[in-house]
């Protein structure tokens, strides 16, 4: 196996003066008929599965099979926004592994993910939000998470932009300041991944599409796609927006309804805002990025539906929303606007684990915070897979939860609260 | 240099003006755009490039020009070659330091070669520590202008418009194609980008002035047609709807149309390509429709020495105009045989041109004329495709849904005399469909014949907003980013200001070339809504944001109450003394503004199943006369909300609801009703906003409320949870029922909403000698945890189901069904679930605040505390908590962990309420 050329200033000035080209991140490869791993969807979470299967287990044998081109589902489209400033014990361990995971990621891979520790701010505008807040605070610390309540004059200090005054309809009393929070190049991400697992031999199989799962005697065999079958023992559905589809081929049936999430970015301005700013009350989010654009989101769409296409609603919603928190922004312009897929749980938790078919396991239910937990839920589900045993950081994520009444509320902190 | 009077032009000689530019002032003429008059004046260079911070000047001198992004007062990235010169308007560089002349980034340069598309993601990722100083760095290479501090002057508006016909885009097509589909009687909104209709005849020669002439005559004279211009249409979406946003409206900033055209004409023209050749960025490199704007329309002479490099008859006309302003055009190179820039030379702008023959020329303008991009996005996002035609070198619209129709340019080339045909016989067919008449084919005007010329044979830049080279692209392919998607995200090709409609069609041919592949395999990126920017106070308009107030709001303001935002509402907190208005309640009477209670009338003869069905409890032996406190659950068993409910009459019921779930329960009960029990005779009608309630409470209450109404109030004559109708304060219609929240005797009473006011004065008047006292949100508050009744929402969350919000006695499993019965009957049969308790702190004087976690072990999470007050009754910390099932027992000691740190014991106490736990108050 080939190790990639280091990406290195060195490396730059060097190949800049040489002209040297740079090798490419990934190559293309002819179908095997068989893998000893089939990944479905070339996601972050697909690709991080595959990279940690590859490199901490040493399983190469590994296809990832992408329906369009890398990274074109939700790990395009989603506001990267990282985090652990969740609500309960369970999803604080989990993401704060994640968000430890994204600290060192740009050195892992060797390729710069640009994560972007500017802090995490969500305001509250009422009692009953500030009652959660504290909550999420007071949860987050004894977890040993960096989290604290603000009043509104702290805030002002730290985003100046912020009308923290009476005016607003709805004026802020207060929020929840998360200092290691913050925002990460999304793409980087999902190509880190995937030149890290392509060095290591695994696989990658875009415009590969997964049209269906064979399943014998209640074991996996393999899956059927457009460029033909193969055969694997297990197959990990890694997939996002279409996940219950894909478990669907399986014959696995999981509680996931899907709805568009909606985003849009503005024309660069100058860096003003260093801190991510997110209002559950006015169900909007908005970060400024390293190229100066203001990104926004928000909750999802009110009713389930495969659409990518962005509303008007959507955009006049968010501006609203903004000119209600900083009102000096209404000469900002909207660039471009989108929708991704979410796949939305009961407990606003994901599915991550075994299923009642051998050898399926499925990585889905992503919801809305699929992205801040992509490196943790490649780690442990390449653990599983490579030992069969359930790591303890996602055991209470199981599909079984449902049928046995152990749900993981995360609706309070998660709803909103990118 | 200025020009002498054009024939067409759109300046207004006789109002000249100054305005200022990077600190110096210049003169301008009324008509001029920003750029127009600062290029007369014989500025060059408007901007630097995001990467190398190269000077870059006009190149399309219109809106979408990528080297024109201007501060203006307060507002950022104001497109100078659009934006009309106002008299003293103050305009500066963006992003440049020191100066626009000597920026000290343009030392990227330098190390250009190494700074290749995506270089940020080799480098600085050792160390880890420096990389928030290398991105610091980073971001003051950012572009883009500057946000003010404050709130910027004026205001936005939004409007509708239901045209039969919507025309986007004003040149010949789309105002022939106004014109007919006006002639058939229908109403027409005709949109035009520019400040003025008439498209590229605006910038033409004589012939092409007669027939704008016209045309704008016709259009005037016509009855139905309403013209936008400096408008332009922003998107399609679902459902037909087209917007518009309108860059000048008289009073306003901007406005947004919100259309619903029966029919969509898409009569945009066509957009100029530039052509991708070493040095195509330098300032004096402009396309042969700008040069032919700036002459023609601005009288601008754009240069002394010029090179045409021309493939159509844009280019040829662009040598006519350039020769008559003055221009002395050294060089015509033809691209049809074969003629070629190798490359532009010079550092500030053009100094000369090296032609494909070895010739070089010396010459401060480049004009180019290689080719066409049809802005077809308005036609994709309206379900639309586009094709590429290789013949004409240019992607074609294809496959439009019926209620769109494409005119003009976009379609094909012609003469002015063609282009209006095809306008016609396109506004014709779209009065046909407006008026539901089956399509009819309309002959598309053909594309003629063009030659491709997307990039040269050296590296020049494709991406002129992003700063993104052939090379750039092709380096992106190499190392496996070899789609165009890909490639997009890599290099940021086609995601700036200008949103592709320059460089996308470049960017496919490079990346097709680099791939092997052909342009319409490539394929294009999605086109997304908006087509342009649109502003954030546009989007927003007038901002309106409702406010719901009681009938008694502006007696609570003028009698000093603290305003509390609660949801839609705004309620008095208090009225200064909370603690005093405890005490009031307890000891004599109060009264409190309840209209935000959610109340919904439920009449026909199966209301009881209903109730039956949402609420947990029993509800079918209720008798007429009284009322039942019920509790909802969710499928899952959670606590959607709990209220009173009251029956009125035989077939008629009250429900009421929390303030905060009013909206929630209502739409609640009309899904069950709509999609699950369609069958159901229930007429359910919101009456919050009908009624003023009014909660009277306190053991003087009976005494207070008879003296207002002829309703026996005797305990016998109404006991506790029942209702009666009658009158209040002479007031008729008015629904009291027996209750206790506050966990005192009280009434509330529910009166016609017009009379609110009247009854809550003469409750003050006719018990002043009871002492009765007007209390808010926060006495209610106290006096309901003293009582131990839990807040849905407070006291339980997302996951509380019933029997842990401690409301066993409430659930009735042997009810044939009602929603979240199977959950509940599974959650008794467990124990691993919290559950909701009174709590008191050992130490009356600490009072835990709300969240506070209940720990075990050192950091083990078993409970919290949901709500906590200090008691003005007991003088100590009362509490609700949700805690786990073992540790419920009551006299156990759990320890609350406060956000200082401390762990303070706190007992577990025997039921709910702390203050009456027997109701004797409630019941007297």
């Amino acid at each position: 196996m080939t190790r990639p050329a280091r990406y290195s200033a060195y490396g730059l000035a060097r190949r800049g003066l040489t002209g040297a080209a740079w090798p490419p991140a990934w190559r293309a490869h002819e179908l095997r008929p068989s893998y000893d791993v089939v990944i479905v969807g070339g996601g972050v979470h697909g690709l991080a599965t595959a990279h940690y299967l590859a490199a901490k287990h040493g399983i190469t044998n590994v296809a990832l099979l992408e329906r369009g081109y890398l990274g074109g589902g939700g790990s395009g489209r989603n506001t990267a926004i990282i985090r652990s400033n969740y609500l309960t014990p369970e999803g604080v361990r989990f993401y704060d592994r994640s968000l430890t995971l994204y600290e060192s990621l740009a050195a892992d891979l060797n390729f710069n993910v640009m994560f972007s520790q500017r802090g995490h701010l969500t305001l509250a505008h009422s009692d009953s939000a500030l009652r959660t807040m504290r909550w999420r605070a007071e949860v987050n610390k004894l977890q040993g998470v960096d989290s604290e309540l603000l009043d509104p004059a702290e805030i002002a200090g730290l985003v100046p932009h912020v009308d923290v005054s009476d005016q607003p309809r709805y004026p802020i009393v207060g929020g929840l300041f998360h200092p290691p929070g913050g925002i990460v190049r999304h793409d980087a991400v999902v190509w880190g991944y995937a030149r890290a697992a392509d060095a290591n031999g695994v696989h990658l199989h875009q415009d590969t599409e997964v049209v269906g799962i064979d399943v014998v005697d209640g074991r996996v065999r393999g899956v059927r796609t457009n460029r033909g079958p193969i055969a694997a023992p297990v197959v990990v559905n890694c997939t996002a927006g279409w996940s219950s589809l894909v478990c669907e081929l399986a014959g696995v049936e999981v509680p996931i309804t899907t709805y568009p999430l909606q985003a849009a970015v503005t024309e660069p301005v100058r860096p003003f805002l260093d801190t991510v700013v997110v209002s559950g009350t006015l169900h909007v989010y908005v970060s400024q990025t390293d190229r100066g654009e203001l990104v926004f989101g928000a909750s999802v769409d009110p009713y389930p539906s495969y659409s990518t296409r962005g509303s008007l609603e959507f955009t006049e919603g968010v501006a609203t929303h903004v000119l209600e928190l900083m009102p000096a922004l209404a000469k900002l312009r909207v660039l471009r606007q989108w929708a991704g897929l979410c796949d939305m749980t009961p407990d606003f938790s994901p599915i991550m684990g075994r299923t009642p078919v051998d050898g399926f396991y499925v990585d889905i239910g992503w919801g809305t915070y699929g992205f801040k937990a992509g490196p943790v839920a490649g780690e442990t589900m390449a653990e599983l897979v490579a030992t069969g045993t359930t790591p303890e950081l996602i055991a209470a994520f199981d599909l079984a939860r449902f049928a046995e009444g152990r749900l993981v509320g995360e609706r309070g902190a998660a709803a909103v609260g990118h | 240099m200025r020009l002498p009077p054009q024939p067409g032009e759109a300046i207004d000689r006789t109002t000249a003006f100054t305005f200022t530019w990077d600190g110096r002032s210049y003169p301008a003429y009324a008509g001029d755009t920003i750029a127009s008059a600062l290029a007369a004046a014989g500025v060059r260079v408007f901007s630097r490039s995001l990467k190398y911070h190269r000077p870059r000047g006009l190149l399309t001198a219109d809106f979408h020009d990528p080297g024109c992004l201007v501060q203006v007062g307060d507002e950022p990235n104001v497109r100078a070659a659009h934006r009309r010169v106002e008299p003293g308007m103050t305009v500066r560089p963006q992003a440049v330091w020191p100066s626009l002349r000597w920026d000290v980034k343009s030392a990227n340069q330098l190390v250009g070669k190494a700074l290749t598309a995506g270089f940020y993601y080799k480098t600085f990722i050792k160390p880890r520590p420096l990389w928030p100083a290398y991105e610091r760095v980073l971001r003051r290479f950012s572009p883009g202008g500057e946000v003010p501090a404050e709130p910027p002057d004026g205001r936005y508006d939004q409007r509708y418009a239901h045209p039969d016909v919507l025309v986007a885009g004003g040149g010949p097509a789309g105002l022939a194609a106004a014109l007919a589909a006006a002639e058939a009687g229908l109403q027409v909104l005709l949109v035009d980008e520019q400040h003025e209709l008439g498209g590229h005849l605006l910038w033409g020669d004589d012939g092409d002035r007669a027939a704008l002439r016209d045309l704008r005559g016709a259009v005037a004279a016509a009855d139905g047609i309403e013209v936008l211009t400096d408008a332009v249409v922003t998107g399609r979406y679902d459902g037909g709807r087209v917007v518009v946003l309108q860059r000048s409206a008289p009073g306003v900033v901007e406005r947004l149309v919100k259309a619903r055209p029966r029919v969509l004409v898409a009569a945009p023209g066509l957009i100029e390509r530039p052509y991708v050749v070493a040095g195509n960025d330098l300032p004096g490199v402009l396309l042969s429709t700008a040069a032919r704007r700036l002459v023609n329309r601005y009288a601008v002479r754009p240069g002394q020495r010029a090179v045409v490099l021309t493939a159509n008859n844009s280019g040829d006309a662009a040598v006519g105009d350039l020769t008559r302003a003055g221009v002395d055009v050294r060089r015509v190179l033809d691209a049809r045989r074969g003629d070629d820039v190798v490359r532009v030379r010079g550092r500030r702008g053009v100094r000369a041109v090296e032609c494909s023959d070895g010739s070089t020329v010396a010459c401060d303008l480049l004009v180019t004329a290689v080719g066409w991009t049809a802005p077809t996005s308005l036609l994709t996002m309206a379900g639309g495709r586009s094709r590429y035609l290789a013949s004409a070198a240019r992607f074609v619209p294809a496959d439009l849904p019926d209620d769109v129709l494409a005119a003009g340019g976009i379609v094909g080339d012609g003469s002015t005399a063609d282009l209006v045909a095809h306008g016609r016989a396109v506004g014709h067919e779209a009065a046909r469909r407006a008026r539901g008449l089956p399509p009819a084919h309309v002959a598309d005007l053909e594309p003629g014949p063009h030659p491709e010329l997307f990039h040269g044979r050296s590296n020049g830049i494709v991406d002129l907003a992003e700063d993104v080279s052939a090379d750039d692209l092709r380096a992106a392919v190499a190392e496996g980013y070899d789609s165009i998607e890909l490639v997009k995200r890599y290099t940021t090709a086609t995601m700036g200001p200008t949103q592709g409609k320059l460089e996308a069609v470049n960017t496919i041919a490079v990346v097709a070339a680099a791939t092997g592949r052909s342009i319409e395999e490539t394929g294009t990126t999605t086109g997304r809504p908006p087509y342009v920017p649109v502003s954030l106070g546009v989007l927003a308009g007038r901002r309106y944001q409702p406010v719901r107030r009681s009938p008694m709001h502006t007696w609570h303001v003028e009698h000093g109450a603290t305003p509390l935002v609660a949801g839609a509402w705004i309620r008095p907190d208090h009225y200064g003394d909370p603690a005093g208005e405890v005490c009031a309640v307890r000891q004599g009477v109060g009264i409190i503004d309840v209209t935000p209670l959610g109340k919904l009338a439920l009449h026909g003869p199966d209301v009881a199943d209903l109730l039956e069905l949402l609420y947990v409890n029993r509800w079918r032996k209720l008798a007429v006369g009284s009322v039942r406190y019920g509790v909802m659950c969710t499928e899952d068993g959670v606590v959607l909300d709990d209220g009173v409910t009251g029956r009125l009459g035989e077939d008629r019921y009250l429900m009421t609801t929390t303030s905060s779930g009013a909206t929630t329960v209502e739409h609640w009960v009309e899904r069950w009703l709509q999609t699950e029990r369609p069958h159901w005779q229930v007429h359910l009608v919101p009456m919050t906003d009908a009624y003023a309630s009014i909660n009277v409470a306190g053991p003087r209450s009976r005494e207070l409320v008879g003296r207002l109404t002829d309703i026996d109030l005797a305990p016998e004559a109404f006991p506790y949870m029942r209702v009666r109708l009658g009158r209040v304060a002479g007031v008729a219609d008015c629904v009291v029922w027996r209750i206790g929240f506050t966990g005192e005797l009280s009434f509330e009473l529910h009166v016609p909403a017009a009379f609110g006011q009247r009854v809550w004065e003469a409750l003050l008047e006719v018990g002043a000698d009871l002492g009765v006292r007007p209390f808010g949100v926060e006495a209610q508050r106290i006096l309901r945890l003293e009582k131990g009744h839990l807040i849905v929402g407070q006291d339980t969350d997302g996951l509380t189901q019933a029997y842990g919000a401690g409301l066993d006695w409430a659930v009735k499993l042997d009810k044939d069904d009602f929603v979240g019965k199977p959950e509940l009957a599974w959650q008794r049969a467990r124990d691993d679930y919290l559950v909701l308790v009174g709590l008191q702190p050992v130490d009356p004087a600490v009072v835990p605040p709300e969240s506070c976690q209940i720990i075990e072990d050192g950091q083990r999470i078993v409970g919290r505390v949901t709500s906590s007050r200090m008691s003005p009754t007991l003088d100590r910390a009362v509490c609700l908590g949700l805690v786990a099932a073992r540790l419920s027992e009551p006299g156990t000691t759990v320890t609350v962990l406060l956000p200082d740190g401390r762990r303070v014991p706190v007992l577990v106490m025997p039921q709910l309420a702390h203050v009456d736990p027997e109701g004797v108050r409630l019941r007297g």
